[in-house]
């Protein structure tokens, strides 16, 4: 059977408010054309992120009902706490109430002005953490990656070879840690494969640099693993999730993504001295270390999410509704990064509008029309979240100009995407009537949260 | 509304299981602990009473806001409902959501704080106080006298005394105060009040040297009932009139909403400056999550300002001080010294008088909440000189006149007979205290050492 049917029937709805276009315009003018902005119930498909946006099974709403929210020392942390380490495998491990909040007390313990950390690409609240604490965050993607066209499997994977040369270059001395975000979120949901992983580790370990995981979408890279890296055919999912984390010294982790939750995460590492000191960081700005600033129904929630997410008839489910969507934009002829990643779909903004000038934001202004068009709303990934360098104050445009489409987990269905398909495709239509964009405020850090827009 | 009852106005929809352990499971369960109730874990634990703090139980309106979260990352329809219930209760024009109130405060510290201010309070918070500090201030007492004694009748122990902040401004002058923190039903003198009359006077002394005010309102509505039963002029006025007062006369507040709002997770910062709350929006996607969402899940925005709306009931507040009341009487009447008057969320037992033969630098106060719970299985929590922590600059130990064990009472969870267990408990450890020794650190965290802090006895 080819058919794609999603291993699970849907239990709860929630009602889509339906809108017309001209109420459309007038809701995006009053959001500054930005996004972020809007009101939810204006949005009809809302691909903003993936991120604490899925649907929680049956059994994780049972677990939410046992939470137990004793401050210190409750059941469900018991629970989370052996959840985590049966899969990630790490002695320490650090609830925080979501991913960036792992990020700020990791680089808070580790980075310092002048430090260099090393990433395939780091995400923008990872970027952000790291410049907040007088850090480089550096980008080292594979050669691979510049080509949106190739068919590379991995084009998440990290450049050895520039990894190599950066350490000879700063020594462990500068670099506090080696990090590799799976999937690759800013390089367009790209897997990096188990070879990769062995390598960065390896050169790593030889220089005496711990290295750590963002591990948002663990288990869509293990399943990439499984499904196109030889060798591993015939493993289990959760087992190649389990040798991706033995390489590591730790790693952050979102739970809003690849734990089905709608908050929560964690920071695991190895090092109990330095995991003392990162609990000493914890209670001031998360909370208690039993509970790191997340209720124990959170915690239950995301202990039942971690099982299920490694089942591997959803993750065939989720990769394969992924590549539907690429697949017929790609027959269309519609410019999209493939092949196609597992949590969303990129659509090449530069190449989708080449008359417009990368600090005029191509991606924003393809943004704003599929909003205008549809109501679906996708978030840019380009030059107004990574353009400006919050230190010098300067703009450059950045390597991609995206429009990023996040499919979350469990949410949307079929024909749900033929909506967002026949939007793309009458937008592209007439893409040459489309204007840039410029910004009339920002703040200095991660400002496409923030930022207000106009036509140019 | 009778005043001696104090009748829940809920009955119980869904019970949580609890079990007794013996003796020698709890003095098993407090040496692994190191003889720190916070490293016990829960399910050893049979009446916790640690903290009021996300442990209250939600009413069925609660939980059907739980089913309504709209998890949208941006623009949830639970943030407008949040905000406007802000606004409508509190008067705050703008809200920032945070995970929790501690979020809260780091984001107030780090937009209002410079190096070398002072920030004056009633009263210092383990969080508040550490914040403060880290942003490069230097916390200053503005309580009353009266705070610091545990003896002291005075209806309103959580008030200002303005010689104490006029002397601030006459040595480091008012451009160096960024704000004066006050809080409502100030915890550690024992969940004592303020009054609204010394609130207004404060507005005027903060106008008059241009200082801003903010609240720390986590237990707001307790200390408006206190308003209500004991400050001329407002005994007709409802509890959610005086909460609204209170609020306006203050510029912004940080909320720990896990207290009075009756919800396991989340937290505020308000304000009414469209400048400040700019810049907290800028900040709160470093620390906490997007404006709209602030950390918190939409489910959770939603329980949160249905909770609001129930914490300023008359006959909640009524019954929830009420239960408080009751344990703090029945202990006091068995000849236990304890705080006076008795305060919001809690009992404080006065530990250095329960306990005369353990100096302070033998943590009378850790000792004797170590030894309830081997009595009883009963969890309380050190408000003393362990969660005083010590000077920044000298090192030296902090040695608070209030040396106490707080026995917090969780909002809607334990019922008149488990008061009754606990005031017996109480009145156990009283009758043995001889046997109790002192204890010492065998592990001290550098910052807010009680949460982590391991001991041994003596």
């Amino acid at each position: 059977m080819k058919t794609i049917i999603e291993p699970f029937r849907v239990k709860m709805v929630e009602p889509i408010k339906l809108t017309t276009r001209e109420q459309r315009e007038e809701m995006i003018q009053s959001a500054r054309f930005n996004p972020f902005l809007l009101a939810a119930e204006d949005v009809i498909i809302d691909l903003l992120t993936d991120s604490g946006t899925s649907a929680m099974s049956s059994e994780a709403w049972a677990a939410m009902m046992r939470g137990d929210e004793s401050y210190a020392g409750a059941r469900s942390w018991f629970r989370f706490r052996d959840a985590v380490q049966g899969i990630f495998g790490f002695e320490q491990v650090i609830p925080t109430h979501q991913g960036r909040a792992a990020e700020h007390i990791l680089f808070g313990v580790m980075v310092n002005p002048g430090s260099i950390v090393p990433n395939n690409t780091h995400f923008d609240t990872t970027r952000a953490n790291i410049e907040f604490n007088g850090g480089e965050a550096l980008d080292l993607p594979c050669i691979e990656a510049e080509d949106l066209d190739s068919d590379f499997p991995f084009k998440g994977n990290m450049d050895i070879a520039a990894l190599e040369k950066v350490v000879a270059q700063h020594g462990p001395d500068n670099i506090p840690l080696i990090m590799v975000t799976v999937t690759n979120n800013s390089g367009g949901g790209q897997p990096v494969s188990m070879e990769n992983i062995r390598e960065i580790s390896r050169v790593a370990r030889s220089a005496g640099i711990p290295f750590y995981i963002d591990a948002c979408r663990f288990a869509e890279n293990a399943h990439f693993i499984k499904r196109r890296e030889a060798g591993f055919e015939n493993t289990a999912t959760i087992d190649i999730a389990r040798e991706v984390f033995s390489y590591a010294d730790g790693c952050t982790m979102s739970a809003k993504k690849d734990a089905f939750a709608n908050i929560g995460g964690f920071l695991c590492t190895n090092d109990a001295e330095l995991a003392l000191r990162e609990r000493n960081i914890l209670i001031l700005t998360e909370g208690f270390p039993t509970y790191g600033g997340l209720a124990g129904r959170d915690l239950d929630a995301i202990a039942v999410g971690l099982c299920e997410i490694l089942d591997e008839h959803y993750l065939d489910y989720r990769l394969l509704s992924t590549h539907y969507v690429v697949q017929h934009l790609l027959d269309a002829g519609i410019p999209v990064i493939a092949p196609a990643g597992g949590h969303a779909v990129y659509l090449d903004a530069r190449r989708f509008l080449p008359h417009i000038d990368p600090l005029q934001y191509p991606g924003q202004a393809l943004a704003v029309e599929l909003y205008l068009e549809a109501g679906i709303r996708g978030v840019e990934i380009g030059s107004v979240m990574f353009g400006l360098d919050p230190h010098t104050g300067l703009e450059t445009p950045a390597r991609l100009e995206l429009l990023r489409l996040a499919i979350p987990r469990r949410v949307y269905t079929q024909s749900h995407m033929d909506y967002v398909l026949e939007a793309i495709g009458l937008v592209w239509e007439r893409r040459h009537d489309i204007r840039g964009m410029r910004i009339q405020k920002a703040p200095k850090f991660l400002r496409h949260f923030t930022a207000e827009f106009d036509w140019v | 509304m009778s005043t001696h009852t104090w009748a829940e106005p809920y009955k119980i929809k869904m019970v949580e299981l609890i079990k007794m352990t013996s003796r020698e499971d709890r003095l098993q369960a407090i040496r692994t602990a190191g003889y720190n109730t916070f490293l016990l874990r829960s399910d050893e634990v049979y009446i916790d009473l640690l903290t009021d703090s996300g442990a209250g139980a939600m009413s069925d309106r609660q939980w059907a806001g739980i089913m309504m979260g709209d998890e949208a990352y941006a623009g949830s329809r639970n943030f407008y409902h949040l905000r406007d219930t802000v606004e409508e209760y509190y008067s705050y024009a703008y809200t920032v959501p945070c995970h929790q109130g501690r979020g809260a405060e780091n984001i107030l510290s780090r937009i209002l704080i410079s190096d070398g201010d002072y920030v004056p309070g009633n009263m210092y918070f383990t969080t508040t106080r550490l914040h403060q500090e880290l942003a490069g201030a230097t916390f200053v007492d503005v309580i009353i006298d009266e705070a610091h004694d545990a003896e002291s009748r005075h209806p309103f122990k959580g008030n200002v005394d303005f010689a104490k902040l006029d002397a601030l401004v006459d040595e480091v002058g008012a451009d160096k105060i960024p704000y004066v923190c006050i809080a409502t039903c100030v915890n550690m003198a024992g969940g004592q009040p303020i009054s609204l009359e010394n609130l207004k006077q404060l507005r005027v002394w903060c106008d008059k040297h241009d200082i801003m005010l903010v609240h720390d309102m986590t237990r707001v509505a307790e200390n408006a009932h206190f308003i209500q039963c004991r400050e001329d002029g407002y005994g007709d006025k409802s509890i959610r009139q005086i909460v609204y007062e209170i609020c306006e006369l203050t510029d912004a507040a940080t909320m720990s909403s896990k207290k009075d709002a009756m919800v396991n997770i989340g937290g505020f910062l308000a304000m009414n400056d469209g400048k400040f709350y700019e810049q907290a929006c800028g900040l709160v996607v470093v620390y906490e999550g997007l404006h709209t969402y602030g950390g918190m899940a939409g489910r959770d925005m939603e329980a949160l300002a249905i909770g609001i709306t129930e914490s300023v009931q008359d006959d909640h507040i009524h019954a929830r001080v009420g239960q408080v009341q009751y344990l703090g009487r029945r202990i006091r009447d068995a000849g236990i010294p304890i705080v006076n008057p008795i305060g919001g969320h809690a009992v404080f037992l006065n530990a250095s008088k329960m306990l005369p033969h353990i100096e302070q630098d033998h943590f009378p106060a850790q000792a004797l909440s170590a030894a309830l719970y081997v009595e009883s299985g009963v969890r309380s929590m050190e408000r003393g000189i362990v969660s005083a922590g010590r000077d920044k600059i000298t090192g030296e130990n902090h040695k608070p006149n209030l040396e106490l064990v707080r026995l917090t009472i969780p909002r809607r969870v334990y019922t008149q007979a488990h008061m009754d267990v606990t005031a017996a408990a109480v009145e156990e450890v009283m009758k043995r205290r001889d046997e109790i020794r002192g204890l010492r650190f065998t592990y001290e965290p550098e910052v807010l050492r009680f949460f982590q802090a391991r001991f041994e006895q003596i």
